[in-house]
Formats: C-alpha cells, sequence, structure tokens
C-alpha cells in the first residue's frame, strides 16, 4: 500500500461561539461555505494533506465547542495538540477580549512547544468592524504569534493561515523532521523499515510520524 | 444482523400494535375515529379511563384524580413505545411528558394555568435579556437559534425563531444550574413541529406559522416550553458544571459495548478512538445530530413510553447505534477513517422501520442488563 502521508499532526481552533471556527475549517477542507453553520458541539474532527518542502503532511484538525459550559471537555483535547488557532471575529470586540483567556488557558493545558497564531476572522464584514486590524497585529506580536485576517465567506488567507501553521509545526519538530527527511530521500529503506516493524496500515505508520 | 431481525420477532409482545387486546385500546385513538382537526386536546379521549382499574393508586393524586387509575397510564406507555399515530402525537406527548394530566376532566383548567403561567414568565422576565445579568446568555442563545435545523426552512422564520428565543430564555434564567447550553435548543424542535402539526395538513417543515391564529401559536409556545422543561428536568446533569451525566454515560456506553461487542471496542483501542470523541454529541443532544428530525420524533414516541427514556434508556440505544454500524466501523483502517465515519454516520434515508429495529435492539440490551447487570462482565 502506498503510503498517504510522511507526517501527522494535530491541530485545534479554538475560540467564542460563533466566531466562525466551523466556517473556516470547511472552507480549507472542502471549500464549502455555509453561512448559517450547525453549531458544534464538544468537538468535530476533520483532516486534510498538505505538501510542504515536499513532506506530505496530514493534519487532523479538531473543531472546538465556543460555550464556556463545553471546556471540560474541550481541554481534554489541548494536550495533544501541535498546533492552535486562536480565532476572533473582527465584527466582535467580545471575542477579541476573550483571545487573552484562551491564550492563558493554552499555556495551561497546552504542551510547552505548542504553536499558536492569530486568526481574526469575517474580514469581509468591513461595515461590522469592532476590531483595527491594528489591534490583532498588536496583541498577536505581544504573543510572540503570528496574525492573519481572514474570511470563510470569500476564501481569504485561508489556506495562507492553515499552511503557515502547519509550517510552525513543522519547524518546531525540526529534529523530527530532519530524521524524517532522510527517511523521505530513501523511501525503500522506509518501506522496509515499516514491513520489518511489521507496519503494514496507516494508523500504524501514522504512530511513527506522529509527535504527541 | 440475523439475531437483531430474530428478536423482533420472538418479541412482538413489546410493540405489535395489531395484537387482539390492543384494538379495543387503540380504538379511541385511531386515526378513522379522529375529527379532521384536533382544535382541543380536550375532544380526544385518547386514555382508556373506563377500564378496570387495580386497587393501587398514584401517591399525591387529589380527589379528581381517582377517577385515572394508574393503569391508564401504563395502557397509554404501552402502545406509544411502539411509535403513535401521527394524530394522536400531540395529545400523547402532552399527557406522556406529565405535563397534561389524565384525568380529562381537569386537562383544560391545567393548560390555561400552564400556558397563562408561561406568558407571565414572558412578562414578567424576558425583557430582562438585556440586563447584565442575563445578556451573556441570551447572546449565546441568539447566536445559536438561526443555527438550529439550518436546512429547514420552518426554523429559519422569524416568528419561530422569535417563539425559540422566548423558550429557552425563560427556561435558562429558571435554571441557573445549568443556564442555557448548546444542544438544548435542538431539545425543543421535536415539541415544536409534534404541536404544530396538529394544526398543518400537509407539510410542516415549510409552513408558515405567522399564518395561524395568535392563540394558537401562543399555545403551540406554551406548551412546547412545558414539555421540554419535563424532558431537561430528568436530565439536567447533563448540562450543569463539567457536564457530569454526559461523562458517566459516556463511559456506561464503553462499559456496555465492551461487553456486548469486544470486537468494536477492541478496534477503538487499537486506533486510540475514544468514545468521547463520537460519543459526546450523542449523549448531549440525545442523538438529533446523528438522525433526521423525523426520526428523533419516533425515538421520542419511545423514550416517552419508557420510564427514564431521556436519562437511562438512551444508553442502551446508543449503543444499539453504535452496533447498527459494525461492519462499517470493522472495515476502517485507522483513525481519522473512524472518527469521520462516527461522526457523520449516513442515516439520511432513515425512518420509522430502522429506528423501530433500533429500539428493539435497545430493548433487548436493556432487558439483558437489567435483569443481569452482571451479565457479561469481563
Amino acid at each position: 500500500m502506498a503510503k498517504q502521508y510522511d507526517v501527522l499532526f494535530r491541530l485545534l481552533l479554538l475560540g467564542d461561539s460563533g466566531v466562525g471556527k466551523t466556517c473556516l475549517l470547511c472552507r480549507f477542507t472542502d471549500n464549502e461555505f455555509h453561512p448559517s453553520h450547525i453549531s458544534t458541539i464538544g468537538v468535530d474532527f476533520k483532516m486534510k494533506t498538505l505538501e510542504i518542502d515536499g513532506i506530505k503532511v496530514r493534519i487532523q484538525i479538531w473543531d472546538t465547542a465556543g460555550q464556556e459550559r463545553y471546556q471540560t471537555i474541550t481541554k481534554q483535547y489541548y494536550r495533544r495538540a501541535q498546533g492552535i488557532f486562536l480565532v476572533y471575529d473582527i465584527t466582535s470586540e467580545r471575542s477579541f477580549q476573550h483571545i487573552m483567556k484562551w491564550a492563558s488557558d493554552v499555556d495551561e493545558y497546552a504542551p510547552d512547544n505548542i504553536q499558536r497564531i492569530l486568526i481574526g476572522n469575517k474580514s469581509d464584514e468591513e461595515e461590522k468592524r469592532q476590531v483595527a486590524t491594528g489591534q490583532g497585529n498588536k496583541l498577536a506580536k505581544d504573543y510572540g504569534m503570528d496574525f492573519f485576517e481572514t474570511s470563510a465567506s470569500t476564501n481569504y488567507n485561508i489556506t495562507e493561515s492553515f499552511t503557515r501553521l502547519a509550517e510552525q509545526v513543522l519547524a518546531a519538530n525540526k529534529k523530527d523532521l530532519d530524521l524524517l527527511r532522510a527517511s523521505v530521500t530513501d523511501e525503500l529503506n522506509l518501506a522496509a523499515l515499516e514491513e520489518e516493524e511489521g507496519i503494514t496500515d496507516g494508523a500504524a505508520a501514522s504512530q511513527k510520524g506522529c509527535w504527541c | 444482523a440475523s439475531s437483531f431481525h430474530e428478536f423482533a420477532r420472538s418479541t412482538n409482545d413489546a410493540w405489535d400494535i395489531n395484537d387482539e387486546d390492543d384494538e379495543d385500546l387503540l380504538a379511541p385513538i385511531h386515526p378513522s375515529s379522529l375529527p379532521s382537526t384536533l382544535h382541543s386536546v380536550h375532544q380526544v379521549p385518547p386514555l382508556p379511563l373506563q377500564q378496570p382499574s387495580d386497587t393501587t393508586r398514584e401517591p399525591d393524586t387529589g380527589p379528581a384524580d381517582r377517577l385515572a387509575p394508574p393503569t391508564a397510564e401504563e395502557e397509554l406507555r404501552k402502545h406509544s413505545w411502539s411509535g403513535i399515530p401521527r394524530e394522536v402525537r400531540p395529545i400523547t406527548w402532552r399527557l406522556l411528558s406529565g405535563y397534561l394530566p389524565a384525568n380529562m376532566e381537569r386537562r383544560d383548567l391545567v393548560l390555561k394555568r400552564k400556558r397563562d403561567e408561561y406568558f407571565g414568565f414572558i412578562e414578567q422576565y424576558y425583557h430582562s435579556r438585556t440586563d447584565e445579568t442575563y445578556k451573556d446568555t441570551y447572546r449565546q442563545i441568539h447566536i445559536d437559534i438561526p443555527r438550529t435545523n439550518p436546512l429547514i426552512p420552518l426554523f429559519q422564520q422569524p416568528t419561530v425563531q422569535e417563539v425559540f428565543e422566548r423558550i429557552l430564555f425563560i427556561w435558562a434564567i429558571r435554571h441557573p444550574a445549568s443556564g442555557y447550553v448548546q444542544g438544548i435548543n435542538d431539545l425543543v424542535t421535536p415539541f415544536f413541529v409534534v404541536f404544530l402539526s396538529e394544526f398543518v395538513v400537509e407539510d410542516v417543515e415549510n409552513f408558515d406559522v405567522a399564518s395561524l391564529p395568535l392563540d394558537t401559536q401562543r399555545n403551540i409556545e406554551a406548551d412546547s416550553f412545558w414539555c421540554m422543561t419535563k424532558l431537561l428536568d430528568g436530565i439536567q446533569d447533563n448540562y450543569t458544571f463539567a457536564q457530569p451525566g454526559i461523562q458517566n454515560n459516556v463511559k456506561a456506553l464503553e462499559e456496555l459495548v465492551s461487553r456486548i461487542d469486544e470486537d468494536i471496542h477492541n478496534y477503538f483501542k487499537r486506533y486510540e478512538v475514544e468514545y468521547l470523541q463520537f460519543a459526546f454529541r450523542w449523549m448531549n443532544n440525545l442523538l438529533m445530530r446523528e438522525l433526521p428530525l423525523r426520526c428523533t420524533i419516533r425515538l421520542w414516541d419511545t423514550y416517552q413510553a419508557e420510564q427514564e427514556g431521556f436519562s437511562h434508556f438512551h444508553l442502551y440505544v446508543c449503543a444499539a447505534f453504535l452496533i447498527e454500524w459494525r461492519k462499517e466501523i470493522l472495515s476502517m483502517v485507522d483513525f481519522q477513517g473512524l472518527l469521520m465515519l462516527l461522526q457523520n454516520l449516513p442515516t439520511i434515508h432513515w425512518g420509522n422501520e430502522e429506528v423501530g429495529l433500533l429500539l428493539a435492539e435497545a430493548y433487548r440490551l436493556k432487558y439483558m442488563f437489567a435483569d443481569a447487570p452482571n451479565h457479561y462482565r469481563r
């Protein structure tokens, strides 16, 4: 069986209810947009494979419910993530204020080398804007994060932001990456290794490439 | 699958409404005997009040209730278990939920009092949705309403969305231990659709609610509120802090599946699939997100006919539902395949037959474990 990907990691979408987390994800994975998407309950799952620097990266994306009551459940997913999107809605000052709370939750519950990126979604709704681009930039800088304004509706900066976070996660795990690169140059070796270890299916292969 | 059907055949008594004894009891509520419109619930006599009663009586009943022997309710539950005819579903749901009293003489009075009480709440509290204390609650409800069954046109009507906002807001502020939790919005929809169906001959999902007389609209709203309240009373720890009810149910599901289908259980272990990853939503939304609305309504006939249907029997339904996809589950070859399957089970074509079989299997599981809690214990 041809191997479908080289590495696998988990990204998590966090942010207040209604900021458009599910819509960002649907745009990214399926290139679809539904303005009234059904609310997420608990945690939903999607995946996509990207190619970065010749490496096939499969990303599992966990889309969380934004309501506070669900946080006991959603926090259980933090510790196994390698990258986190902190999402607010540029038409909601409140959702922007809450980014600080989401960021401190991440500090508390996620692994130390977790990669984060700040997203200001709904950038197409300029007439309803409550959060200036400069505010987003500043907050991102304070936290040492990259920042994108996005629109799931118009497909603005979606692939860019997902790819950026994926690149950051790759870079942060460079040691593993170098090992992987070495093996990627010698596919036969890798295949032989897998066979030797009795690894024949995707799940076992994913364990091999998964940094968690 | 064969044992499933065998079981369905061998336990006909549980749901066969063609049983001879059942004919008499069903007769008063048979569709053909009904008036063409049910504009007043008291016209429909669904309870076999004339049945000889046994000597036991419900506690806490006033003198007026003595006309309604407990057997009447039991009979109604028994007959409702296998699905309630559309024409009598609204009144049967009102009765089974405990909202409408069995005693027919009291019904009009109780209905009027409860409906007035609900609109009293609205008058007294609804304006407070913009207050500092409640504005977060209202905001969350307001965000979720357009996202409730977004593909069904009925729920996109402003009139209907306002009804839902009022029902959910009033419920939330009267239940501060849980407050409004996403998913509770879904739980209003079966009641609303069923009570609305009393006034709609054809397609409920496209019916213009604003075309109904205002009184009728208000009655549907108040009845939906009270029946939803009764339902939630039984499962409130699903929605309190840390959602202990759901966490316990997910654990119980895992335990149950480990006993009844080791293959699936071990398969999940092997691929590191956790029950919480798919079953949280099954518990939080009572499978409503996994089934078409028509199936949920049929499911709730049985849940309301069961004692503790929503809080206890649902667990067995979830187990049966999982096992239903056994073949598909065991054909998946990795974690992502399993999760994608489990979070998007293909039930779009499901109807009464599938739900009937699901319930039969759940009944079998419950029967097995209620009689022998240690049965199959590993």
